[in-house]
């Protein structure tokens, strides 16, 4: 096998949960807002079901074909050739997913902190920082998620609590005026971010325990779910119905704070929180794309390809990236579309073709 | 100006590849092909986009084949 560490099943929850929660946390309540209006605390029930869906498929496939990424058995399901193009079109995602997620992360960096910093910068050094992360491999990329984990859920908590005087409770009111359709719109964007728990099919190989995979990948999805829904409520108490007109209403929310004319400006905790959270949101991205390029083309050695790949990687968040990513078309209309097709289409088409390949193996 | 990209971009390259090329030992033959090939096509793209920044990229692309979906979405 390319990759000899091994991690636990709990390992890989604590993975996952930055994956969407790292770059959507910051911008989750105005995407949802703009069409759930006040229900937007509604909208990531609905897209999470799309991440219980994604474990299970990845989960089933996995107990097809054990022991095997979503790279291998790809092949394995549809034949050389198809394998392969398939499989291109998954480097060509993840690449494009990641170049488009580090481009919303050094966007927002720039836009609020580092103003005068040029882009390229930002960008360059937290590639660089996940490439290293990478060539150390997937315990390493564990451990660093697991070190960052208890530090993002206490700022977290901190900025929750010290919001609390700013909490307006009756904006939840009404709920549900226009029935369930508009917090459902609302769950688009979201339930395209949820999609990519697809990548548990790539960290499965290299579980101690396959069996508490499926357990966990569902606790994984059930907490970024928790988180979403908590942070929605937070800002619709805090903004109510103006919270769809913020870039960033999270970090504008941290700008309220203000405990006794002491404890202020906290928009910093909110930033190292975001940037902890995208790094090992991009780490996890890159260690699945450098593991799957490397299958693709049957190396031996992944650590190689991991500096050519993240040097790919900026230029991908810069080459016909629209200027202001996150408020674009882009993120708003297409990448929901295109993540869904080709992150839980295509593998239930290759879960259905394996179940039949399974269930006839005379045909085979 | 851009003449300063390409060789600052032309440096990036070569300092990956002088860190990495010792590690690579002569039996992963396949390795450094992969490796030369990435990292060539990285040279290649981003010399293109510091003369041509607004080369159509796969973004594009993608716009044209999924957009007309996720406007159905919006309705």
């Amino acid at each position: 096998m390319i990759e000899k560490g091994k991690i636990s099943a709990q390992q890989m929850a604590i993975m996952m949960y930055p994956v969407i929660v790292g770059t959507g946390i910051i911008s989750v309540p105005a995407v949802s807002a703009e069409y759930a209006k006040n229900d937007l605390w509604i909208s990531p029930l609905w897209a999470a079901l799309i991440g219980f869906v994604a474990v299970y498929i990845a989960f089933q496939l996995h107990k097809f074909y054990p022991g095997q990424t979503i790279m291998q058995y790809t092949e394995h399901i549809m034949g050389r050739t198809l394998g392969k193009i398939l499989g291109f079109l998954y480097l060509v995602f993840y690449i494009q997913m990641n170049g488009g997620g580090i481009r919303i992360y050094a966007e927002f960096v720039t836009g609020v902190l580092l103003t005068k910093t040029p882009i390229i910068v930002v960008i360059s050094t937290i590639v660089l920082v996940c490439a290293f992360a990478v060539r150390g491999g997937v315990e390493v990329v564990a451990r660093v998620a697991q070190f960052f984990f208890p530090l993002y859920v206490l700022s977290m908590v901190v900025i929750i609590v010290l919001l609390f005087p700013d909490l307006n409770y009756k904006n939840i009111f009404p709920i549900l005026a226009d029935g369930l359709i508009p917090s459902m719109r609302g769950a688009i964007v979201p339930g395209g971010w949820f999609a990519e728990f697809i990548l548990v099919s790539v960290l499965f190989p290299y579980l101690t325990n396959v069996e508490k995979g499926r357990k966990w990948g569902m606790i994984s999805v059930f907490s970024v779910m928790m988180t979403f829904m908590v942070t929605n409520l937070l800002i619709l108490f805090v903004f109510g119905e103006t919270t769809s007109r913020y870039l960033y209403p999270l970090f504008t929310a941290s700008r309220y704070i203000s405990i006794a004319d002491f404890l202020q400006k906290l928009d910093p905790v909110i930033m190292a929180m975001w940037v902890a959270g995208s790094f090992i949101k991009f780490s996890v991205v890159f260690y699945a794309l450098v593991i799957c390029t490397a299958q693709w083309l049957n190396l031996s050695n992944y650590r190689p390809i991991v500096f050519p790949l993240g040097f790919l990687t900026i230029l991908f968040s810069i080459w016909g990236v629209p200027s202001k990513m996150v408020e674009s078309e882009y993120n708003f209309i297409v990448f929901p579309v295109y993540s869904f097709f080709v992150q839980i289409l295509i593998p239930l088409l290759l879960l259905s073709i394996a179940f039949f390949r399974r269930r006839r193996p005379a045909l085979r | 100006m851009k003449w300063a990209s390409v060789l600052g971009i032309t440096v990036v390259v070569m300092l990956i590849t002088l860190y990495e090329w010792p590690k690579m030992t002569k039996n992963l033959k396949k390795e450094k092909w992969a490796f030369v090939t990435l990292t060539m096509a990285g040279w290649l793209l981003a010399v293109l986009l510091v003369f041509l920044p607004s080369l159509p990229g796969p973004n594009d692309l993608i716009d044209m084949i999924f957009k007309p979906f996720g406007k159905l979405l919006q309705e």
